[in-house]
């Protein structure tokens, strides 16, 4: 009974086996195999900004990779190297509805010849403005990213052209690669914080004394957050407003230097998205509050952006100052320091109106000119469009440290003269100081270029907001935070999650390999169950070469 | 829109991107101007499938993972069935002895596990250095295998053939289902392809052989009326059967050998010994 049973069971095993276990596959989802390369890829910026979307809107992609040079590029990842790219192919895949873009950059930026990182920051504004649904990324290349690419490029390059045995071989040997991200689908981030830090040097004597402002915004721009470490605007004028900070609070910190004016130090975060930070300070001191220095004699307001390299420096303002006022006072003290200790900047006044038709303001100061107070903005850039200030290849390299320390001094002495209300041609500060600021300078230089500083990554507890506190609180005194937060109804800026994520590219074989496979197992099969059936000859056979050894014994 | 059809329910995508599910049920030709040929094979699957590959998504092409995965494994399990089949095994209904003898391979091979790691514990040798004489010891270990074989076969009565045969296959069947099953079920079905799988199925085929050799050269130790210019030669193939893995490790080592080189080499190796004991098998069984 128990044999009878067993060959049932057996019967039973062997054949369905098989068959059951094929069935199950197929009913089961597959798992995430490990990936032919992982790598870190940046999302293209996605904001809204006073109603308007702004960039890519989506951030999920599971599609195969091809390059431009392919026929078909709808629902593909296209991957593009900095060194090809151009605007019309990356319109040519938008308008093929691609499933995605990766744009490759090398991870040494200088290695690219200046025309094509020119070229690139001319296209960063349109590459943000145009709003589209194509997921937008990019990662830095390294080897097996190049590998995969260059894989990819000739696989897409040969598929339009090649007769079917060429496409056969090419498919049993050729890798195909299916990119794959694993983070979610990008929402707004609600209720972010934009921090902005403040703090001041009271002058000497008395109430009522004049108030000079000095704003610089922290933040930086690109067309990827993760990538845009904004070395000369505005790290540059973040480093030169610390400086002056320390050196003020020095100088303040003796009775004979102590002037007579107050000084307002003002590091604005959200500055890039037309100056939250700023708007929402001004509406809360001169609306909000009885008494700040700004409601009262306010005698201007100075804004550092983009100080850190050329020979030119320009003083932007709304109006032409006039005669008499504080601001015609700084302005010949400008002129007067450029002219007597730097002779090889040039500086000059750019008039500019404010533009309130526009959708973004130009300049810093604009938002200060908005609400009657005078203010200038100090800068190397001529245009407030150069597209210097919004772009990712703004990094380290892009300062020059002398000219720093140059356009340092430059200024440092003219708000010397302007506060000690000096007249004769003396230089205020006198030269040891110099060398401990150049040490201070490439060191913030160097901290402030470290890690991108783009408004979506800094909340209130990141580490660079609490190390500019921090640096802020040794010298001056009344340091405090002020928070933007976007209001529910009507944000005047909303921004996205997902901004990095992990790319993994898989190695796969198109359908017909598996269908070839699987002809050439059967053949294979099918010789082996001939062999084997087969056996006895072969077993035959030597028993036929060993029989005559045997009767020779 | 050209369709794809499959008997399991899948979402096909289609140029105005509505999904429509296919149902199982018999396969269409589609008909008119297609100027693209199609294939229909009647398997398992049911599948129609145009030769160009870019029109295959996402989702078909996780039921070519799938499908991959049925290429390995029956290309590592047939031979297996066919030779189960072809040797006469099932007409002794030696199933459950097969089973006793897996059961055998898998005591033996926690028992080496566990002597592995109490005697052999990591050396703190230069990494990259190929410890020779360390692998050369854990493959002494392999000893237990011909002692696990002997004891299999001693159990069993009838001839010598079906003793071979029958300790060979279970051992053979427990080995692929222990090692080679999940590493296929994990890795083949993923989105990843790697010829590593593959590779993996026929060395499934070769450690088959490999094992008949085994089982036959250990029967032909244990005789009692083993000739005694026999003695060398099975023994000599005793040695090379347990060392084969230690070989195959050191001339990759040496020579560089490439993946399909080494599958290649491995053959060889299982062949020669493998003909070499059928040669002393034929000779001992046919001299009386």
């Amino acid at each position: 009974m128990f044999e009878e049973a067993s060959e049932v069971l057996e019967n039973m095993l062997k054949w369905s086996f098989p068959l059951s276990l094929v069935l199950f596959l197929v009913l089961v989802c597959p798992l995430r195999a490990e990936a032919a390369h992982e790598f870190s890829v940046y999302r293209m910026q996605q904001y809204d900004l006073q109603g308007q979307t702004y960039g890519s809107r989506n951030a999920i992609l599971n599609t195969e990779a091809r390059t431009v040079e392919a026929e078909v590029l709808s629902r593909r990842c296209v991957m593009m190297r900095l060194a090809d790219f151009s605007y019309e192919k990356y319109q040519k895949a938008l308008q093929q509805s691609a499933g995605a873009v990766v744009i490759i950059l090398p991870q040494n930026m200088s290695t690219m010849p200046q025309d094509i990182v020119q070229q690139f920051m001319e296209l960063e504004p349109e590459l943000v403005a145009t709003e589209t649904i194509v997921p937008v990324y990019f990662a830095l290349e390294d080897e097996e990213l190049l590998s995969i690419y260059t894989q990819t490029q000739i696989s897409s390059s040969s598929q339009g052209s090649s007769s079917a045995a060429e496409v056969l071989l090419h498919t049993a040997t050729a890798n195909g690669f299916q990119m794959v991200t694993s983070g979610a689908q990008s929402k707004a981030v609600s209720d972010w914080a934009i921090t902005s830090l403040e703090g001041r040097l009271s002058g000497a004597g008395g109430e009522d004394l004049p108030t000079i402002v000095l704003v610089a915004h922290y933040d930086s721009f690109g067309v990827a957050p993760w990538l845009s470490y904004g070395a000369d605007s505005n790290g540059s004028g973040v480093a030169i407003l610390l400086e002056l900070a320390r050196l003020f609070s020095r100088l303040y910190s003796y009775k004979r230097t102590h002037a007579g004016y107050n000084l307002l130090f003002f590091l604005s975060g959200g500055g890039k998205f037309n100056y939250q930070g700023t708007k929402r300070w001004l509406e809360d001191n001169l609306d909000h509050t009885d008494s700040s220095l700004l409601q009262d004699n306010v005698a201007f307001v100075l804004c550092l952006d983009t100080l850190g390299n050329s020979d030119n420096l320009y003083l932007h303002v709304s109006k032409p100052p006039k005669e008499g006022s504080p601001q015609h006072v700084l302005l010949k003290e400008l002129e007067t320091v450029v002219a007597h200790q730097h002779p090889d900047l040039k500086f000059s006044m750019v008039h500019k109106k404010i533009n309130l038709a526009d959708d973004t303001l130009a300049w810093e100061h604009e938002r200060f000119g908005i609400r009657r107070l005078p203010a200038f903005t100090l800068s190397h850039l001529e245009s407030h469009r150069s597209p210097a200030r919004h772009s990712i290849m703004d990094m380290r390299p892009h300062v020059d440290l002398t000219k720093l320390r140059r356009n340092t001094k430059v200024i440092a002495e003219t708000l010397a003269r302007v506060i000690y209300n000096l007249t004769e041609k003396v230089i205020a500060i006198p030269p040891k100081h110099t060398q401990v600021q150049e040490d201070q300078l490439a060191s913030l230089v160097d901290w402030l270029t470290a890690q991108p500083r783009a408004a979506q990554l800094l909340d209130k507890d990141s580490s660079i907001v609490n190390t500019l506190e921090y640096y802020l609180n040794h010298y001056l005194k009344d340091v405090k935070r002020h928070l933007v937060r976007a209001d529910k109804r009507d944000p005047e800026f909303v921004f996205y999650d997902q901004l990095k994520q992990t790319m993994n590219a898989y190695r796969v074989k198109p359908a017909i390999f598996d269908l070839l496979l699987a002809f050439c197992i059967a053949a294979y099969l099918g010789v082996l169950y001939l062999a084997i059936q087969n056996f006895g000859l072969l077993y035959s056979f030597l028993r036929r070469v060993t029989a005559p050894r045997v009767k020779q014994h | 829109m050209k369709p794809s059809h499959f008997n399991s329910c899948i979402y096909v995508q289609s140029e105005t991107r509505n999904y429509s599910k296919i149902d199982s049920g018999s396969a269409r030709t589609f008909k008119g101007d297609a100027p693209e040929d199609f294939v229909t094979c009647s398997c398992h699957f049911k599948i129609t499938i145009l030769l160009d590959p870019r029109r295959i998504n996402h989702t078909e092409s996780s039921t070519m993972t799938l499908f991959h995965f049925g290429n390995c494994f029956s290309l590592a399990y047939f031979p297996y069935f066919i030779t189960y089949k072809c040797s006469g095994l099932s007409e002794y209904n030696a199933f459950w002895r097969c089973v006793q003898a897996g059961a055998t391979y898998l005591f033996v091979q926690l028992c080496k596990m566990l002597f592995l790691a109490t005697f052999f514990p990591t050396w703190e040798g230069a990494a990259g250095v190929y410890d020779f004489v360390g692998e050369f010891m854990k493959a002494t270990v392999d000893l237990a295998d011909l002692l696990g074989l002997h004891l299999v076969m001693s159990r069993n009565a009838g001839k010598g053939e079906y003793k071979i045969m029958v300790a060979a296959m279970g051992w053979a069947t427990a080995e692929l289902i222990m090692s080679r099953c999940i590493p296929l079920w994990v890795g083949a079905r993923g989105i990843e392809f790697d010829w590593k799988y593959i590779q993996m199925s026929f060395d499934s085929n070769i450690s088959l052989v490999h094992y008949i050799a085994m089982a036959a050269v250990v029967w032909m130790f244990t005789r009692y009326d083993l000739p005694k210019s026999f003695r060398l030669p099975v023994t000599i193939l005793l040695g090379l059967c347990v060392y084969k893995g230690f070989l195959m490790e050191l001339f990759v080592h040496v020579f560089l050998l490439g993946s399909w080189t080494a599958l290649l080499v491995k053959a060889v190796l299982t062949g020669a010994i493998s003909l070499c004991s059928l040669f002393l098998f034929v000779t001992l069984v046919h001299s009386n």
